[in-house]
């Protein structure tokens, strides 16, 4: 046995004006997990607290709750001392418990045809991932999109697309999809994140619904035009000045020791919109004895295809781009895109490691910078810190040179050609990110990843920075320090 | 008296598992039906935790007769003969219907849905979707429930049948509120499930605690076999309060081998023909004597070991298993778990006739509320399909029900408001009363039981059915409800398993010596209602 001290959310909307916490000192049994505190309390403390459970073992999905702010399974989180308990981020019936049923309506439904043929071996096995959910509904409570527009969620796209698949089904589920928001999902990843089955919903449903809807010609004129230009000009925005790779050798040697030395693949933002972002980073590589190495024949990634659906030219990026690195015999290569990152990671298979710039940092370690008389907070890019699980390396960079003021990590609404594709969904949640900015109290916004940059930079007065930049700004006030003191 | 909601139907169907919603669907083709569900359908009952699968006929080279002598065999011939019949004949044309309404079963490489071993079976006849395949069962039984006009009143606990004269006529719920519903209804189904909640080590969810039994009980119906308990060979031991939780038969039918401690695979000793793919009722007891003899792990368990088989065949057809162990820190495709019998499904219940009917006017059932279909134990995957057989029948019969002029019975709702006020004054925590009856039938009513323990169990629960359960508010009625469910299926299982003075499939009694086997056992079913209880005699052709 042992004690454990637990806060939990308590609200009963008949009684009670607002919600409060209320702490209990719990003796439960070792390995205990959420919910057998939740009945401790019940039977030996308070009767009256309410929440939901049944199977007990993870496979009814009615007991999620969120647990110091993360959604799980009640049932299957081991408790801690100190936790926090708390209903999903759903509209709250009392205590822990949530309406659900809203949400479990929306889902669609099978309508069979009059002859049933089996799927094959085939489409079982791509629709049988898609069938774990257990409906819990915790990606439909930490879906930002769903918060801000029209928007069935997550776990009805999840369904949608096994219908699309499914032969049985006569509904025209592509068509239903659009029409239901499919193109206003940022490919944040916070439902998968917290899905306790590890259902991949924005890359194994969302996007492969996507392409569907690319198959009918449903693509959006805007996502379109995006695919042309990347056809015509290999990348996936214009430029608007002299780009990156116009102002750099192809190899930048470091001021002094070789400490190691990586590839480097640039992406569209960072070469054609933002390129002395770009500069700034190369500038820090070459401080800290990095040598980078930047082939020119290098081209869009596919991110944004990928992730709106238009798959047809994804094979010959893929190829050009590896085949660019694996020329020069290149082992490591770096990305400072967030979404490039994701992408080589995850959707390319790569004969090389790929690191991002922050891993890069972090690993060879950097010259410490002089301390900015600056209070920033920092914006997760949803594609560094799920997309890669990159959290604490550029906290590590950062608190180096200014002070760090967190705020909750959620999507800025740039990702997912929503920021091209459904504007006003994107403005709003950049909205939703602006008042958590304010909140901070911080003088600056510091990021990692281009989208989310240019993106926040229209939806805040206060100066947006990516990581490198301010380490840069750090180094030339160290400079500046040291050449006052000489003088 | 308070103001309370009355709703009408034609059929009411109580439980919102496998069977209450194939019932529901079924009557729906004949009028309008109303399903209540203790929890939000689709999430209660224990269909949607069903992991191993369901057994249908479908090969050529397999046959019903087969089916049915290995049900019968399995069920040490306890079974009701015509009933056993019907699960084995209309299993696969409820397969088909689950297939044709979207259900995602395995598939083999010809298109034809796939089948695996499992326990006590001569031809490998058990399909399955992975380890989920109940979960899969109950998303397509909603899909298609969500196309009927059927109303579901979700998280609404039946606590009363209500009558009128000697005819089941509806039912008193409560909501999650704690206000009162009234359902009235021409017929009504209980599908209510199991109710192993009354050990201590169970595999149910939440609802099973013998809601059904209970109320059937209460409102005059004839049970039998209530003594036929499943205790389930494997279930989690370990951390203690994950104790109990189902560690399916799909390990074994995928190849997993059971060790002791030394390492041997001991049911060489117990059954070496079928070895781990004995039946339930046996490997049961082999495991819980190699742990009585000093042979198990220091957390009580044997060996459940699939670490030989390619990570692939567990990672594909065991996903639940693996993330479920993974999150309690073993990786079963390097080390073995460990497991002990949990109590896992009644296999007694209500008497029903072939259409579900039971020895209540008006009253149906199917499913696990009800007895004969398994006799003295039940075959894995004969649950499942059970559901839809049984479902089905029990949802037409229902549905064919004559429609009535019911007058609501006054009287009946005042007693049941001035049972839900005694909760109010009342001094004991339901809670702690479930408890002690856990542990009373774990040690009393067991997968070993005598003539003196099973005395000394009822007199507990005798004991602790006169205590006063408290309520501390609204929400809290429905509990004491429950823990009255609770007190009353165990009463039966007990009184059935004194009135059985032999040992028969999961019924063993230790201080019975008997000179028969099972197949020639002068005794049939137990037997009890309000008014009678006793055991049948005769020898079945």
């Amino acid at each position: 046995m042992k004690e454990m001290s637990v806060k939990v959310f308590r609200f009963d909307p008949e009684t009670d004006e607002k919600p409060h916490f209320q702490t209990y000192l719990v003796r439960v049994n070792d390995g205990a997990r959420v919910l057998n505190v939740l009945h401790c309390i019940k039977e030996e403390h308070d009767p009256s607290l309410s929440y939901r459970y049944c199977c007990s073992s993870g496979q009814c999905g009615s007991c999620a709750v969120k647990v110091n702010g993360e959604p799980v399974l009640a049932c299957m989180e081991e408790a801690t001392d100190g936790m926090v308990i708390e209903p999903l981020d759903l509209p709250i019936k009392r205590d822990l418990v949530v309406d659900m049923e809203p949400y479990l309506d929306q889902i669609a439904t099978l309508v069979p045809a009059e002859e049933c043929p089996l799927p094959s071996q085939d489409v079982v096995e791509q629709i049988k991932p898609l069938r774990s959910c257990i409906e819990c509904l915790a990606c439909v409570s930490v879906c930002p999109a769903l918060k801000v527009i029209d928007f069935s969620g997550p776990t009805a796209m999840r369904e949608s697309l096994r219908l699309a698949l499914d032969p049985r089904d006569t509904g025209d589920r592509v068509v239903e999809a659009v029409e239901e928001g499919l193109f206003t999902c940022t490919s944040c990843q916070a439902c998968w994140k917290v899905c306790p089955k590890d259902i991949q919903i924005p890359g194994k449903a969302i996007e492969k619904l996507r392409a569907l809807a690319n198959e009918k010609g449903l693509t959006l004129p805007r996502h379109q035009s995006v695919e042309k230009l990347v056809r015509e000009t290999g990348r996936s925005v214009d430029r608007t000045q002299e780009t990156f790779l116009e102002q750099v050798p192809e190899v930048l040697e470091p001021y002094g020791e070789v400490r190691g030395t990586v590839g480097f693949f640039v992406g569209c933002m960072y070469n054609n919109r933002l390129p002395q972002t770009a500069l700034d980073a190369m500038e820090v590589l070459r401080r800290n004895g990095i040598r980078v190495i930047i082939p020119r024949e290098q081209i869009c990634c596919g991110s944004p295809l990928i992730r709106t659906g238009q798959i047809g030219y994804i094979n010959t990026l893929k190829r050009r781009n590896i085949d660019a690195f694996v020329f020069r015999n290149i082992d490591t290569v770096m990305t400072m895109c967030a979404g490039c990152g994701s992408t080589l990671k995850n959707d390319y298979d790569c004969p090389f490691r790929v690191l991002d710039i922050n891993e890069v940092l972090t690993k060879f370690g950097i010259e410490p910078p002089a301390r900015l008389e600056l209070k920033a907070t920092y914006h997760d890019p949803c594609h560094l810190m799920r997309g890669q699980g990159i959290k604490t390396q550029p906290r590590e960079l950062i608190s180096q040179v200014v002070d760090l003021v967190e705020m909750p990590a959620i999507c800025c609404g740039s990702g997912g050609g929503v920021r091209s594709g459904v504007p006003e969904a994107a403005a709003a949640l950049a909205e939703d990110r602006r008042i958590e900015i304010e909140k901070t109290g911080a003088d600056i916004v510091i990021s990692s990843c281009p989208f989310c940059e240019y993106h926040i930079m229209e939806h805040t007065d206060k100066p947006v920075k990516n990581i490198t930049t301010v380490l840069l700004e750090g180094y030339r006030e160290k400079d500046r320090r040291e050449k006052e003191k000489e003088c | 008296m308070r103001s309370f909601e009355v709703i009408d139907s034609h059929v009411l169907v109580i439980g919102s598992g496998g069977a209450g919603v194939r019932a529901a669907i079924e009557a729906s083709n004949y009028g309008d039906a109303v399903m209540v569900s203790k929890t939000i359908a689709g999430k209660g009952g224990c269909t949607t935790m069903a992991e191993g699968g369901y057994n249908a006929v479908l090969r050529e080279t397999d046959s019903c007769e087969d089916h049915f002598l290995d049900t019968l065999k399995g069920g040490a011939y306890l079974n009701d003969r015509e009933l056993a019949r019907i699960l084995v004949d209309e299993a696969p044309e409820r397969i088909a219907d689950l297939l044709c309404w979207g259900a995602v079963f395995d598939v083999t490489g010809e298109c034809q849905v796939a089948q695996r071993p499992f326990g006590g079976q001569r031809f490998p006849r058990t399909c399955y979707a992975g380890d989920r395949t109940g979960h899969e069962m109950m998303m397509t039984l909603l899909d298609r429930l969500a196309s009927t006009d059927v109303d579901v009143f979700n998280e609404v606990a039946i606590i009363d049948l209500l009558k009128d004269g000697d005819t089941v006529a509806g039912a008193v719920g409560l909501d999650e509120r704690g206000d009162m519903v009234i359902f009235r209804s021409d017929a009504t189904v209980l599908a209510t499930g199991g109710g192993t909640k009354i050990y201590d080590i169970s595999t149910n969810s939440s609802s099973g605690t013998g809601d059904g039994f209970a109320l059937g009980y209460r409102a005059g119906a004839e049970l039998i076999d209530m003594e036929q308990v499943q205790f389930h060979p494997t279930g989690a031991v370990y951390p203690y309060d994950a104790r109990g939780r189902l560690v399916t038969e799909a390990v074994r039918g995928e190849g997993g081998l059971l060790k002791n401690t030394k390492g041997e695979r001991f049911m060489e000793h117990y059954d070496p023909e079928r070895m781990e793919l004995s039946t339930r009722d046996v490997v049961a007891r082999s495991i819980a004597t190699e742990i009585l003899e000093g042979r198990g792990t220091k957390n009580g368990g044997v060996y459940l070991d699939v670490t030989h088989l390619p990570r692939h065949q567990v990672e594909t057809r065991l996903p639940v298993m693996l993330e479920q162990f993974l999150k309690f820190g073993v990786d079963i495709r390097d080390e073995p778990m460990e497991v002990a019998p949990t109590a896992h499904h009644v296999m007694g219940g209500l008497r029903i006739s072939s259409r579900g009917e039971t020895s209540v006017p008006g009253l149906y059932a199917c499913g696990e509320v009800t007895g004969g279909v398994h006799g003295a134990n039940r075959l894995g995957g004969n649950a499942l399909a059970d559901t839809q057989v049984f479902g089905k029948r029990a949802g037409e019969s229902a549905g064919k029900a004559k429609k009535r002029n019911i007058s609501l019975d006054e009287g009946q709702i005042d007693l049941q408001e001035k049972r839900l006020e005694a909760f109010y004054a009342g001094e004991v925590n339901p809670a702690t009363v479930a408890r002690s009856l856990q542990t009373a039938m774990w040690e009393g009513a067991g997968i070993f039981r005598t003539g003196s323990d099973l005395e000394k169990t009822l007199e507990i629960i005798k004991h602790l059915s006169t205590l006063k359960l408290k309520a501390a508010n609204r929400c809290n009625l429905i509990d004491c409800c429950t823990v009255q469910n609770m007190l009353t299926t165990a009463s039966l299982v007990v009184r059935g398993a004194i009135l059985r003075k032999e040992s028969r499939g999961a019924h063993v009694r230790k201080d019975v010596t008997q000179a028969w086997d099972v197949s020639n056992s002068p005794y049939r079913h137990t037997f009890l209602s309000l008014c009678d209880e006793g055991i049948e005699t005769g020898v079945w052709e």
